[in-house]
This record gives C-alpha cells, structure tokens and sequence, in this order.
C-alpha cells in the first residue's frame, strides 16, 4: 500500500520548517529557491511512490547539507577573525597575555586546592577515615590528641567505627650497612594498617600481640627506603635491622606511594605499657574507620558518650576534655584551609579583572570598527552573525589564553613551591590531572562568555546611519558602548582595589609577624637536633656527662660564643605540661599548662634572654633537685604584687603527687612555643634525668652555617654513634614556621601587582581611546584658545573620575571583605589604617601615570590637522 | 595537476549552465534529463552548490530575466562565468585526458 502523504500546501510548509536546520544567513538566503524547487518536483511527480522519493531525497539533503553549512560558516568566521587579529597582533598578543596570566594564576590556585582538598587520599574509601581526638574545652589546642589509656578503653567499646588506630612520632636511626641514617618513622598499632587498608608489598603488617609492652622487635619499611638502602633486597623479611640502638626484625614492606601520616618509610610497633602511662599524657594520635553509613557527628556522639563514661569510671583523671571525630582530610589539611580559601577568593577577583580588561579592549577595538560593522550589517550581515564573528574573535583569543594560562600554571607550580621551606606531606600532589585541566577550561569557556558577550552585545545595537555619518573619524562611540566601557573600567578599579587592600593587610601582617620583638635576638644562632644511643648513655648520670661534655667540646670550636642544649627549638616547641601552684590546688578540669622547658647550662646566655630576678641555674642545681625558673608574665600572672621568688611549683594532675620545685629565677619572656597567636607561660627546668634535651643551640661570632660542618664533625669526633639532624639556623626556623604567612602574602601581593598593572592597562586604554575620539574637539578648544595645561586638565580630570569612582567601590567593599581575611592577619586589623591611606595613594598615582601618555599625546594637536580631519 | 577540484554535482551544474542561463528548478531538470534520470540533485545539494560556485565567481546571478515569455519573477536565474566556464573546459579536458590513458592502456574499449 502506498504511504498516505499530506496535501501540497501542507508538504511544502513541512519542508518550509526542515529549513530551519540551516544556518539563519543561508536560509534567508535561498529559502524561497529551495521551497520552489522541492514544489516544482513534487508537482512533477504524479504517483505516490515518485513522490515518497522526491520528499525523502529532499530531506536527507537537508539532513546531510545543513550541518555543512554550519561548519562552513564557522570556518568562514574563524578565518576571518583570525585575518583580523593578525592586522593587529600587537593588541592580540596583549589580549592573550592578559587572559593566560588570569587563567594561568586561577588554575595554579586551583591545582594547589586540589592537591590539598579535592584529590582523594591514596587510601581505599578514604572518605570513611577520621582522626579520633580529644581536646580541652578550657585551652583549645586542636594538636589532635589522644590519650593512650583512653584509647585502650575507647576501642572495644566503639560501635560506630570498624577498627581505631593510634600512632606518633617515633626515632628512626638506622646503622650497619652504611652511614647511620635518620629516617622519618612512626609508632603504630596493628589497628592503622586496617583503618587504612593498605595491603603490604612484601611480608605483613603488625598484629595485636606486637603492640604489647615488651612485643617482639619487628619493623616495617617502606618501599622507597627498601628500595634505596637495601637495593629492593627480595630477602629483607627476617633480616634483622640496628634502628634507635636496638634489633628489630623486617616482617613487611609497604607499597610505594604510602607514607602514613605524611613522609614515614619506616613503622614500629607502637609498645606502650598501661601501666606506667597516665590519663593525663597526650602525645599520641588516632585514626578511624566509620563503618558503612555513619555519619561524623553520631560518631562524635558516640566517642563523646563514651570519653564521659571513662571520665566517670576515673574520676582522678578527669580533665574535662571531650572526644571528637573529625574527617582524616580536616585534620590533615588542618591550617592550610583558610588560607586557600583566600587565594582562590584573591585569583578568582584577579580573573574577573583580566576578563574585565579583554572586554574592555575588545569593546574599544569593537567601537572603533564600527564602521566596518555598520558596513557589513549594510551589505546584509545579520545582528546574529556579526555577534557571532565578534565571539569567534574572542573564542580564538581565549583558547591562545587558555592554552598558554596552563602552561603559567604549569610551570608555575614548581616556583611556587620552592617558596615552602618546609617538606610537605607526601599525599599532596599539586601536578596537573585532569580535573585541573578540566577546571582550566570550564574557566576558560566561562572566561570567553564573560569577555566576549560584553562587546558583543555593546557593538551589535551599533545604530547604522549616525556611525556612517560620522564618516573620516574612524571611530563611533554610542551612549551604551561609552557607559559599559566606563563601567568596565571602573570595575576593574574597583576589585584591583579589593586586592591591593588585602595585600597591604597581608604585607602588614607579615610585617608585625616577622619584625615582632620575639624576646630574644635570633641572630647568628646555630640549631641541631642530637640523638645517640641509649645503651651507652643510659638516662642519668651517664647521659648528663655526656652532654656535658658534648656542650664543652662545641664551645670550644672557634667562633662560637655559647653553646646550650634545650628539650625543644625556641618557636617550634608544643610540649606542654599542666601545673599547680602551691597553696592553691585547681580542679584538674580548669589546670593550664606552661612550655616545660629543659635546659642546659648557658642556655639563656646563649639566647640573649636576661635574668630579671634572682639567679641563673648553677652547676649544683643539676644535681640537688627541684629548682625552676620562670619567665616573667608567669611570675606577674601568679603572683602579682609580690616576688616569685621562693615559690613552689609542681606539674601534672594532683593525683601524680610530683615533687615541689622552688622559683629561684625571674626570666625576660619570649616566644618559645609558637611565633603566631598565643604561647604558654614559660618554666625552665634543669637538665637532670628523664628528659633529655636534644637541640643544640649554638650563639655563634659570625655566620652560623660556615660553622655548621666543624659543629657536626666535633659531635661525631666525640662519638662517631652520636647522629646529628640537619643544622638550621634560628632566622631559617622563623622562615619555616612562618611560611604560610609568606607565602599568602606574595601571592596576594603578586595578583594584586598584576590586578594593579591591568587596570592601569585598562585606564591608559580607554583614555587613549577617548583623546583619539576627541581629537576633533581638542583642536576646537584648542584653536579657541585652550592652553596644554588645560587640555591635561580635561584628560586627567576624566582619568581620575573613573579610578576614583572605581576606588570608592573597591574600598567599599574591601572594608565588608577584608573580615574574610581575618584568620589569615597577626596583629593587624582588618581595617588597619595604614592599609587603607596608602591604597588610595597607589591608585591614584597609577592613575595619573596611565593617563600621562595619552595626556601628551592630546596636547600635541595641532588644530589645523584636527579639524581637516572632517 | 588539476589546477580544478570540482565535484560531480559541481560540473553537472556548470555543464547544465554552458549553453544557457538557467533558474534552479532548471539546473535539477537538465542534470536529470542529460544523464537520463541517473543524476538528479536534491534542492539542498545544488543550492550548496550554487552557493559554493557563487563565492568562487564560477557563476553569476542575474539581474535582469533572460526570457520574458517564461519567466517567474520569483526566480533567480544564473549564468556561467569565464572563470567558470575556463573551470569546466579544464576539467572536462582534464576528464577527457583520463578516459584516453584509460583507452591506451586497454581498460576501456576505444570508439568505433
């Protein structure tokens, strides 16, 4: 049976709407000629089946023509915007720089944010891990925190968490077979290794009965450190391993990209005894496993739960602290956050600019075309199709900007880290995977949108007759076009203002941070960390005359002019004891803790820090027990109006009943713990046993480092056993513990360098564009009389009511931003002065710069040329 | 070389201009009638075409109607250039040179 088809009328209209496929030009075009032809076929046709083929080869024409047409319209149009970029290649090449320096530094800033909180952690279903904490409502320290008998009591009790696991810091020196090496290592429980879930390479991993006190010595190496010191040895199970000075057997090799928490090659068996541990110790940390379909927060509730359970079955230890759980990421990522968050907030504004700027020269370009516009509209160029050339322009521009913006970030982000003095963790990896790159062009397409829709519709409303009227001028500039170029610019201003504000903040605070009087002079002050073996030094008498003579022996080395030893580096030490003043016994719950200081002979002299009541240890101290000093905000904090001295002291929870130590020194404060926020009082101890201290602190007459190597080889001359960490000066220890700050600060301070430079760029273009529009009526004014100064006037005057404009804004809105910026200031308000007096001045200086060129240009123009311009 | 690339439906079009101006419609009918219904172009096609051979100046639309009795002032009507006429004769030259090496080697019979 043949096909039942509509009627003529109705086959053409149907044809008429397959039409539509074609692009807008083409269809206009040649819609009546095709609608013609397909009748006349049609109409040739008399039977169904003739006329079945004439529809069907006459749509798939349309079907397999249509998409054609498109295609060479688009190649028409990149052709000739390409045509057109390259007659003015000096404006393309500035556009495509400005554009990769936005996309270059957003995607560097990005990659940076992936690396740290976007790319999973190199465990499996690492979403379920979390640190398990506990941390003291009365002095916050978000250290992060376990107690071990706590421990012990949480895990089998938990309900919510497949499994816990509890880690901390461990020594690490390997000797035999080759040079004693000190390797990152860490102490752990069987429990991490199935939190994580990471299988072994070689071997297995620790089982419950080798985390006990006194457990067989087995160790677990990681693949990296097998591999480099042991030459990927297939037989390392079993081998038998000299580490910290006693004999561990190799029972398993972990695989290579792991490195728990963050740089460890090597792992023993965490093997503390309960029954010399107190509730009241915090050193260790611990990892969790939520089970399927936990949430945080019953997890939280649960460990809450249970923490108050201990709390009240050990009345004697409880301290109030409460348990929580936290995502692994948090806690790993810990103080990076806010400070990311402001760089991407900072390289968001700054993309916005170089987007703003691209816009505004492609506007003026576009104004000044408008001739070349209006003609083509003439000759029949639709609206549609002169936005669209105008957005192949932008979309050439915006890949070349693209494309070159992640070669930057590229290259960028082995620059940036060598701004870390530090070495990272090794989960983070900034390189550039897919999801940078695929951010980098979602920024790009958006970036393309955001600049080239704003000419584009600027330009395509061009009114044709008043452009071709102004015939000669070369240039047209409507109502719309010099509003949204105005506010284009003042925009730019307004949110290069935001980032100037935020840098000068930024560089104010680095400035209080790293100029701050840290009560000490950090100059020529030379720091190792030294570890020796315990069987020869066992703690006591024999350790302390090691120490002894090991101090000696390095003040004697020439050029030094004190040598002390300290439990911990000043600025990097977060060892804290509670303590109870005699006389005046504190609930365990509200007790604070001081920096439990041990130290040497000399250590103050060394440090520069003055004595300002009572005296300095003597030799006898060392030996009769019990003496403290304590610096001075204690002493006035404790007992204000009277003399610390001859007070009496004593640390740890009451039910400890430690001894009682006598105050018989008052000492100048300084920053020990922290170089940032709020430190701890400060308690020196002597050195007598116990803790021994291990950082070498040497004062030295002249460059601390050329001494460094004669330091380390006198240590090893002493004992060859004796391993020495790297030697890092104070001023380089401030640079390590300071170095987000810096780090924040020359980012911000480069974007808004770059922001700065791009509206200057944006200033100096328009006005350019403004004294070549109005050279006409320059040389009216100036034939009439007008002088060059007040030419300038007229020019600068315009200059300066964009930027002001733009300043207030961007003030405006500095002052409600800059509170975001708040974690990131020391000791500098977020609406400091400073900041915002010298901001104005900055702008308006770049303001007068941007537009002295242009100025010069029209006081150069001679009215006879000007007005033979009609 | 070929100094030319043009398609099938590209010649049959120029060839279907060589002896008179044509309207669209027209250009279908005589491709169809000259190759006995063997070629017939889809209204898409030849205005592709058409609109490709107007940017190369090969063809030309018409101003005024070549013939009154017949005309459809709907229509537009186009003429072969030089440089499209110059265009076909190479390549007819060009097709022709082919067919004769084809013959020379035996491929195709010669004519009798």
């Amino acid at each position: 049976m043949a096909p039942v088809l509509p009627p003529e009328s109705g086959i053409v209209w149907l044809y008429h709407q397959f039409l539509f496929l074609y692009p807008a030009e083409f269809r206009n075009e040649y819609r009546r000629e095709l609608c013609l032809a397909f009748k006349d076929e049609w109409q040739e046709k008399h039977s169904r089946i003739g006329r079945l083929f004439v529809w069907l080869r006459a749509i798939f024409g349309i079907l397999y023509h249509a998409p054609k047409e498109h295609w060479h319209m688009i190649v028409h149009d990149f052709r000739y915007a390409f045509r057109i970029l390259r007659k003015d290649w000096s404006f393309t090449l500035a556009a495509i720089a400005i554009l990769a320096l936005g996309i270059g530094a957003t995607t560097l800033v990005f990659s940076l944010a992936n690396g740290l909180l976007l790319r999973p952690l190199p465990y499996p279903e690492s979403s379920r891990i979390v640190s398990v904490q506990e941390d003291s409502p009365v002095e916050p320290n978000e250290d992060g925190h376990i107690n071990f008998l706590n421990y012990l009591d949480i895990r089998p009790r938990v309900t919510l968490l497949e499994d816990i696991g509890l880690y901390g810091g461990g020594g690490g020196l390997i000797r035999g077979e080759g040079p004693a090496e000190q390797v990152q290592s860490t102490l752990v429980t069987d429990g991490v290794f199935s939190v994580l879930r990471v299988a072994p390479l070689l071997g297995r991993t620790f089982t419950p009965a080798e985390n006990m006190p006194n457990g067989p010595k087995v160790v677990i190496l990681g693949e990296g450190l097998w591999r480099r010191r042991y030459g990927s040895d297939p037989k390392i199970l079993g081998k038998v391993l000299d580490i910290d000075d006693s004999r561990w057997t190799v029972i398993g090799v972990m695989p290579a990209n792991f490195y728990f928490p963050d740089r460890s090659q090597l792992w023993l068996p965490l093997q503390a005894d309960p029954r010399t541990s107190f509730r009241t110790d915090y050193f260790l940390r611990a990892i969790g496993r939520l089970k399927p379909g936990v949430s945080i927060n019953q997890a939280s509730a649960e460990l809450e739960s249970l923490l108050e359970q201990i709390h009240r079955e050990n009345p004697a230890a409880n301290n109030g602290w409460i348990a929580l759980v936290a995502p692994i990421r948090e806690h790993m990522v810990g103080t990076y956050r806010k400070g990311l968050i402001t760089l991407l907030v900072a390289v968001g504004l700054l993309l916005l600019i170089a987007c703003a700027n691209v816009s505004n020269l492609l506007l003026v370009k576009a104004s000044a075309r408008g001739r070349e516009i209006a003609v083509r509209t003439a000759l029949g160029a639709t609206r549609r199709r002169i936005v669209r050339q105008l957005l192949s322009e932008s979309a050439i521009l915006g890949v070349a900007g693209a494309l070159l913006g992640i070669l930057l970030a590229k290259l960028g982000v082995p620059a940036l880290l060598a701004l870390v003095p530090t070495a990272l963790p090794q989960w983070m990896n900034f390189s550039l995977d897919q999801r940078v790159l695929g951010f980098a062009t979602g920024i790009a397409l958006l970036a393309i949108c955001v600049f080239g829709m704003v000419p584009a519709w600027g330009v395509s409303k061009t009114d044709l007759t008043s452009v071709l009227k102004e015939a000669g001028r070369g240039g047209s500039s409507s109502m719309r076009q010099r509003l949204l170029r105005n506010g284009l610019v003042i925009g730019e201003v307004a949110l290069s203002v935001i980032l100037l504000a935020a840098a000068g903040l930024m560089i104010r605070s680095f400035a209080a941070l790293r100029l701050q009087n840290l009560g000490f002079n950090p100059e020529n002050i030379l720091t190792l960390s030294v570890d020796y073996p315990q069987s020869r030094y066992p703690d006591g008498p024999a350790s302390r005359a090691m120490v002894d003579r090991l101090r000696q022996e390095v003040s004697a080395i020439p050029g030094v002019a004190s040598a002390a030893f300290s439990s911990g580096v000043p600025l990097d030490d977060g060892w804290g004891r509670i303590f109870t003043i005699e006389g005046r016994p504190v609930a365990l719950k509200e007790m604070r803790a001081i920096n439990h200081i041990v130290v040497t002979p000399g250590y103050f002299q060394t440090l520069g820090i003055p004595i300002l009541q009572g005296r300095d240890f003597t030799a006898p101290d060392f030996d009769a027990p019990h003496v403290v000093l304590v610096g001075e905000s204690f002493a006035k904090r404790y007992w204000p109006g009277e003399t610390a001295l001859g007070k009496r002291i004593r640390f740890g929870p009451p039910a400890n009943d430690e001894p009682w130590n006598t105050v018989v020194g008052v000492v100048a404060d300084y920053k020990h713990g922290t170089l940032r926020g709020p430190d701890r009082s400060n308690v020196y101890l002597p050195y007598q046993k116990d803790v021994t201290p291990s950082s070498l602190l040497i004062r030295t007459a002249r460059d601390p480092m050329q001494l460094a190597q004669t330091v380390k080889s006198r240590i090893s001359g002493f004992d060859r056993d004796i391993a020495v960490g790297p030697a890092l000066t104070l001023d380089q220890i401030i640079d390590r513990v300071s170095w987000q700050d810096r780090f924040l600060t020359v980012l911000i301070a480069s974007f808004a360098f770059i922001a700065l430079a791009l509206a200057a760029v944006g200033l100096y273009a328009i006005i350019s564009y403004t004294v070549a529009l109005g050279t006409h009526e320059i040389g009216i004014r100036v034939a009439l009389g007008a002088s060059a100064s007040n030419v300038r006037t007229l020019i600068l005057r315009q200059g300066l009511a964009l930027s002001g404009t733009g300043l207030l804004i961007g003030i405006g809105a500095a002052f409600v931003l800059a509170r975001l910026l708040r974690a990131q200031l020391y000791e500098t308000s977020p609406l400091d002065p400073a900041t915002y007096v010298t901001v104005p001045i900055v702008l308006i200086l770049v303001t007068v710069l941007a537009v002295f060129l242009p100025t010069r240009r029209a006081t150069r123009v001679d009215p006879v040329i000007a007005l033979r311009h009609d | 070389m070929r100094p030319f690339i043009l398609s099938r439906d590209t010649f049959h079009i120029l060839v279907a201009l060589a002896d008179s101006d044509r309207h669209g419609y027209s250009i279908m009918q005589e491709i169809a009638q000259r190759t006995g219904g063997e070629v017939r172009l889809s209204p898409s096609t030849l205005y592709s075409a058409i609109k490709r051979l107007l940017e190369q100046g090969f063809i030309e639309e018409l101003a005024e109607r070549p013939d009154p009795a017949h005309d459809d002032e709907r229509r537009r009507y186009y003429r072969l250039t030089k440089a499209g006429r110059r265009a076909a004769v190479q390549e007819a030259a060009h097709l022709e040179k082919l067919l004769s090496d084809a013959r020379a080697t035996g491929l195709v019979r010669k004519r009798v």
